[in-house]
Protein backbone atom coordinates (compact mmCIF):
# COMPACT_ATOMS: atom_id res chain seq x y z
CA UNK A 1 0.00 0.00 0.00
CA UNK A 2 2.68 1.80 0.95
CA UNK A 3 4.93 1.21 -2.15
CA UNK A 4 1.77 2.17 -4.40
CA UNK A 5 0.80 5.42 -2.66
CA UNK A 6 4.76 6.58 -3.14
CA UNK A 7 4.71 5.83 -6.74
CA UNK A 8 1.38 7.49 -7.16
CA UNK A 9 3.17 10.23 -5.09
CA UNK A 10 6.12 10.21 -7.83
CA UNK A 11 3.66 10.42 -10.86
CA UNK A 12 1.33 13.24 -9.03
CA UNK A 13 4.25 14.96 -8.56
CA UNK A 14 5.64 15.03 -12.57
CA UNK A 15 1.77 15.64 -14.16
CA UNK A 16 1.64 18.49 -11.74
CA UNK A 17 5.17 19.95 -12.59
CA UNK A 18 4.53 19.01 -16.38
CA UNK A 19 1.60 20.97 -16.25
CA UNK A 20 2.95 24.11 -14.72
CA UNK A 21 5.61 24.17 -17.40
CA UNK A 22 2.97 23.84 -20.02
CA UNK A 23 0.88 27.35 -18.85
CA UNK A 24 4.68 28.96 -18.04
CA UNK A 25 5.62 28.08 -21.64
CA UNK A 26 2.76 30.01 -22.87
CA UNK A 27 3.81 32.96 -24.77
CA UNK A 28 1.09 35.18 -26.18
CA UNK A 29 3.30 37.84 -26.80
CA UNK A 30 4.68 37.92 -30.53
CA UNK A 31 6.38 41.21 -30.65
CA UNK A 32 3.86 43.20 -32.86
CA UNK A 33 3.46 46.31 -31.23
CA UNK A 34 7.08 46.49 -30.16
CA UNK A 35 8.06 46.53 -33.43
CA UNK A 36 5.08 49.26 -34.76
CA UNK A 37 6.35 51.61 -32.16
CA UNK A 38 9.85 50.93 -32.58
CA UNK A 39 9.68 51.71 -36.57
CA UNK A 40 6.89 54.37 -35.85
CA UNK A 41 9.56 56.20 -33.41
CA UNK A 42 12.52 56.20 -35.48
CA UNK A 43 11.11 57.46 -38.33
CA UNK A 44 9.46 60.17 -36.35
CA UNK A 45 12.70 60.73 -35.13
CA UNK A 46 14.73 60.90 -38.13
CA UNK A 47 11.64 62.66 -39.89
CA UNK A 48 12.28 65.65 -37.10
CA UNK A 49 15.53 65.42 -37.14
CA UNK A 50 15.70 66.21 -40.96
CA UNK A 51 12.97 68.88 -41.09
CA UNK A 52 15.22 70.96 -38.40
CA UNK A 53 18.58 70.06 -40.14
CA UNK A 54 17.54 71.04 -43.55
CA UNK A 55 16.14 74.45 -41.95
CA UNK A 56 12.39 73.06 -43.55
CA UNK A 57 10.69 73.79 -40.25
CA UNK A 58 11.06 75.25 -36.83
CA UNK A 59 11.33 72.79 -33.62
CA UNK A 60 7.61 73.83 -32.56
CA UNK A 61 6.66 72.84 -36.28
CA UNK A 62 8.78 69.48 -36.86
CA UNK A 63 7.15 68.26 -33.41
CA UNK A 64 3.72 67.39 -35.73
CA UNK A 65 5.49 64.96 -37.52
CA UNK A 66 4.47 63.01 -33.98
CA UNK A 67 0.94 63.21 -34.91
CA UNK A 68 1.80 60.25 -37.47
CA UNK A 69 1.56 57.90 -34.13
CA UNK A 70 -1.84 58.79 -33.56
CA UNK A 71 -3.16 55.96 -36.48
CA UNK A 72 -0.53 53.89 -34.60
CA UNK A 73 -2.71 54.03 -31.21
CA UNK A 74 -5.59 53.21 -33.15
CA UNK A 75 -4.18 50.57 -34.63
CA UNK A 76 -2.70 49.45 -30.86
CA UNK A 77 -6.92 49.68 -29.81
CA UNK A 78 -8.11 47.45 -32.44
CA UNK A 79 -5.03 44.94 -32.08
CA UNK A 80 -5.53 44.32 -28.39
CA UNK A 81 -9.30 44.28 -28.65
CA UNK A 82 -9.19 41.24 -31.11
CA UNK A 83 -5.60 39.60 -29.14
CA UNK A 84 -8.49 39.70 -26.27
CA UNK A 85 -10.92 38.02 -28.56
CA UNK A 86 -9.22 35.30 -29.82
CA UNK A 87 -6.76 34.70 -26.81
CA UNK A 88 -7.34 31.15 -25.04
CA UNK A 89 -5.58 31.89 -21.92
CA UNK A 90 -5.14 34.71 -19.57
CA UNK A 91 -1.96 35.02 -17.49
CA UNK A 92 -0.67 36.67 -14.57
CA UNK A 93 2.30 37.63 -16.79
CA UNK A 94 0.46 39.49 -19.77
CA UNK A 95 -2.11 40.95 -17.36
CA UNK A 96 0.73 42.67 -15.18
CA UNK A 97 2.79 43.84 -18.02
CA UNK A 98 -0.11 45.18 -19.46
CA UNK A 99 -0.16 47.35 -16.32
CA UNK A 100 3.15 48.15 -17.14
CA UNK A 101 2.69 49.14 -20.23
CA UNK A 102 -0.30 51.28 -19.05
CA UNK A 103 1.74 52.97 -16.25
CA UNK A 104 4.38 53.73 -18.79
CA UNK A 105 1.33 55.23 -21.07
CA UNK A 106 0.29 57.40 -18.06
CA UNK A 107 3.30 58.68 -17.44
CA UNK A 108 4.58 59.49 -20.66
CA UNK A 109 1.04 61.30 -21.60
CA UNK A 110 1.73 63.38 -18.02
CA UNK A 111 5.32 64.17 -18.64
CA UNK A 112 4.28 65.53 -22.49
CA UNK A 113 2.29 67.90 -20.91
CA UNK A 114 4.28 69.42 -18.03
CA UNK A 115 7.06 69.50 -20.24
CA UNK A 116 4.76 71.19 -22.73
CA UNK A 117 3.49 73.56 -19.44
CA UNK A 118 6.90 74.25 -17.94
CA UNK A 119 9.12 74.86 -21.21
CA UNK A 120 12.43 73.27 -19.72
CA UNK A 121 13.16 71.02 -22.82
CA UNK A 122 16.84 70.37 -21.57
CA UNK A 123 14.94 68.10 -19.52
CA UNK A 124 12.87 66.14 -22.06
CA UNK A 125 15.18 63.53 -23.97
CA UNK A 126 17.01 62.21 -20.47
CA UNK A 127 13.78 61.46 -19.12
CA UNK A 128 12.49 60.12 -22.31
CA UNK A 129 15.26 57.96 -22.19
CA UNK A 130 14.71 56.64 -18.54
CA UNK A 131 11.26 55.84 -19.04
CA UNK A 132 11.87 54.00 -21.89
CA UNK A 133 13.96 52.02 -20.03
CA UNK A 134 11.21 51.43 -17.43
CA UNK A 135 8.94 49.00 -19.33
CA UNK A 136 11.23 47.40 -21.09
CA UNK A 137 13.23 46.33 -18.72
CA UNK A 138 10.50 45.37 -16.29
CA UNK A 139 8.52 43.03 -19.27
CA UNK A 140 11.97 41.67 -19.72
CA UNK A 141 12.52 40.71 -16.27
CA UNK A 142 8.83 39.56 -15.86
CA UNK A 143 8.92 37.59 -19.14
CA UNK A 144 12.43 36.22 -18.60
CA UNK A 145 13.38 37.54 -21.97
CA UNK A 146 16.96 38.99 -21.51
CA UNK A 147 17.17 41.38 -25.19
CA UNK A 148 14.23 43.35 -23.49
CA UNK A 149 16.22 43.47 -20.29
CA UNK A 150 18.98 44.76 -22.50
CA UNK A 151 17.40 47.13 -23.91
CA UNK A 152 15.85 49.16 -21.31
CA UNK A 153 19.57 49.34 -19.76
CA UNK A 154 21.14 50.55 -23.07
CA UNK A 155 17.84 53.27 -23.23
CA UNK A 156 18.98 54.54 -19.28
CA UNK A 157 22.50 54.84 -20.82
CA UNK A 158 21.21 57.07 -23.33
CA UNK A 159 19.59 59.13 -21.14
CA UNK A 160 23.04 59.72 -19.24
CA UNK A 161 24.55 60.48 -23.02
CA UNK A 162 21.92 62.69 -24.14
CA UNK A 163 22.69 65.00 -21.10
CA UNK A 164 25.90 65.30 -22.95
CA UNK A 165 24.31 66.42 -26.11
CA UNK A 166 23.78 69.84 -26.74
CA UNK A 167 22.32 69.97 -30.13
CA UNK A 168 19.52 68.74 -32.74
CA UNK A 169 21.31 65.63 -32.57
CA UNK A 170 20.30 64.41 -29.42
CA UNK A 171 16.46 63.50 -31.82
CA UNK A 172 18.51 60.64 -33.47
CA UNK A 173 19.24 59.12 -29.99
CA UNK A 174 15.81 58.24 -30.07
CA UNK A 175 16.75 55.79 -33.12
CA UNK A 176 19.59 53.50 -31.46
CA UNK A 177 17.10 53.73 -27.95
CA UNK A 178 14.24 52.30 -29.64
CA UNK A 179 16.42 49.99 -32.20
CA UNK A 180 17.78 47.80 -29.19
CA UNK A 181 14.77 48.92 -26.38
CA UNK A 182 11.85 47.64 -29.13
CA UNK A 183 13.05 46.16 -32.39
CA UNK A 184 15.36 44.16 -32.19
CA UNK A 185 13.53 41.87 -28.97
CA UNK A 186 10.60 42.49 -31.30
CA UNK A 187 11.68 40.67 -33.95
CA UNK A 188 13.51 37.81 -31.12
CA UNK A 189 10.01 37.69 -29.40
CA UNK A 190 8.56 37.28 -32.98
CA UNK A 191 11.01 34.64 -33.86
CA UNK A 192 10.13 32.86 -30.02
CA UNK A 193 6.47 33.00 -30.56
CA UNK A 194 6.76 31.28 -34.04
CA UNK A 195 8.98 28.90 -32.72
CA UNK A 196 6.83 28.16 -29.68
CA UNK B 1 -0.23 9.12 10.40
CA UNK B 2 -0.70 10.30 7.14
CA UNK B 3 -2.45 13.13 5.72
CA UNK B 4 -5.93 11.60 3.25
CA UNK B 5 -4.90 12.68 -0.62
CA UNK B 6 -8.43 14.87 -1.64
CA UNK B 7 -10.10 12.20 -3.81
CA UNK B 8 -11.09 15.04 -6.05
CA UNK B 9 -7.56 16.13 -6.56
CA UNK B 10 -6.22 12.58 -6.61
CA UNK B 11 -6.93 11.28 -10.55
CA UNK B 12 -5.04 12.60 -13.83
CA UNK B 13 -7.04 14.52 -15.52
CA UNK B 14 -8.63 16.80 -12.90
CA UNK B 15 -4.97 17.05 -11.08
CA UNK B 16 -3.37 18.44 -14.71
CA UNK B 17 -6.49 20.59 -15.06
CA UNK B 18 -6.38 22.18 -11.52
CA UNK B 19 -1.90 22.03 -11.98
CA UNK B 20 -2.77 23.88 -15.20
CA UNK B 21 -4.98 26.64 -13.78
CA UNK B 22 -3.06 27.29 -10.83
CA UNK B 23 -0.55 29.01 -12.98
CA UNK B 24 -2.84 31.25 -15.11
CA UNK B 25 -5.61 34.11 -14.47
CA UNK B 26 -8.20 32.43 -16.67
CA UNK B 27 -7.97 29.37 -19.22
CA UNK B 28 -10.73 28.42 -21.90
CA UNK B 29 -12.10 24.90 -22.35
CA UNK B 30 -10.26 24.25 -25.48
CA UNK B 31 -7.23 25.42 -24.22
CA UNK B 32 -7.55 22.72 -20.93
CA UNK B 33 -8.06 19.87 -24.03
CA UNK B 34 -5.02 20.77 -26.00
CA UNK B 35 -2.73 21.17 -23.31
CA UNK B 36 -4.24 18.00 -21.03
CA UNK B 37 -4.80 15.52 -24.72
CA UNK B 38 -8.37 14.97 -23.72
CA UNK B 39 -11.66 14.45 -25.16
CA UNK B 40 -14.14 17.33 -24.59
CA UNK B 41 -16.56 14.74 -23.00
CA UNK B 42 -14.28 13.05 -20.17
CA UNK B 43 -13.09 16.49 -19.73
CA UNK B 44 -16.08 18.30 -19.63
CA UNK B 45 -17.30 15.67 -17.00
CA UNK B 46 -13.88 15.92 -15.33
CA UNK B 47 -14.73 20.04 -15.19
CA UNK B 48 -18.23 19.57 -13.65
CA UNK B 49 -16.57 17.70 -10.59
CA UNK B 50 -14.04 20.24 -9.52
CA UNK B 51 -16.62 22.95 -10.02
CA UNK B 52 -18.89 21.21 -7.88
CA UNK B 53 -16.19 20.52 -5.13
CA UNK B 54 -15.95 24.48 -5.40
CA UNK B 55 -12.34 24.22 -7.09
CA UNK B 56 -12.91 26.23 -9.81
CA UNK B 57 -14.97 28.72 -11.28
CA UNK B 58 -16.67 28.00 -14.59
CA UNK B 59 -18.39 31.07 -16.86
CA UNK B 60 -20.18 30.32 -19.90
CA UNK B 61 -20.28 32.98 -22.48
CA UNK B 62 -21.26 33.48 -26.22
CA UNK B 63 -18.05 35.20 -27.99
CA UNK B 64 -18.92 36.24 -31.43
CA UNK B 65 -21.84 33.85 -31.74
CA UNK B 66 -19.50 30.69 -30.22
CA UNK B 67 -20.23 29.37 -26.95
CA UNK B 68 -16.82 29.55 -24.65
CA UNK B 69 -16.28 28.13 -21.28
CA UNK B 70 -13.77 29.84 -19.07
CA UNK B 71 -12.22 28.02 -15.94
CA UNK B 72 -10.59 29.83 -13.11
CA UNK B 73 -9.22 28.35 -10.33
CA UNK B 74 -11.03 29.50 -7.08
CA UNK B 75 -9.14 30.42 -3.28
CA UNK B 76 -10.38 26.87 -2.14
CA UNK B 77 -9.39 25.58 -4.71
CA UNK B 78 -5.77 26.88 -4.24
CA UNK B 79 -6.13 25.55 -0.75
CA UNK B 80 -7.12 22.44 -1.78
CA UNK B 81 -4.10 22.19 -4.23
CA UNK B 82 -1.51 23.03 -1.58
CA UNK B 83 -2.96 20.98 1.08
CA UNK B 84 -2.71 17.91 -1.66
CA UNK B 85 1.27 19.06 -2.41
CA UNK B 86 2.08 18.89 1.28
CA UNK B 87 0.31 15.60 1.64
CA UNK B 88 2.65 14.08 -1.65
CA UNK B 89 5.57 15.92 -0.03
CA UNK B 90 4.71 13.75 3.21
CA UNK B 91 4.40 10.00 1.83
CA UNK B 92 7.37 11.30 -0.48
CA UNK B 93 9.34 12.28 2.70
CA UNK B 94 8.58 8.47 4.34
CA UNK B 95 9.21 6.77 1.08
CA UNK B 96 13.04 8.33 1.07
Amino acid sequence: MDQQNELSAHSSLALIESMINKAQNQFSENGTLYLVWGWVVSICSLGQYLLLKLNMTNFKQSGFIWLMTIPVMIYQIFFLIQKKKTEKVKTYTDEIIGYVWMTFGICMGLFSYIMAMLQIWNLFYPFIFLFYGIPTFLSGAIMRFKPLMVGGIICWVLSLVSVQIHSIEVILLLIPAVLFGWIIPGYLLRARFKSA
Amino acid sequence: MFKELDPILHSQLRLAVMSLLIGVKEADFTFIREKTNSTAGNLSVQVQKLKDAGYIDVVKQFKDNYPQTTCKVTPEGILAFENYVKALQEYLKVGN
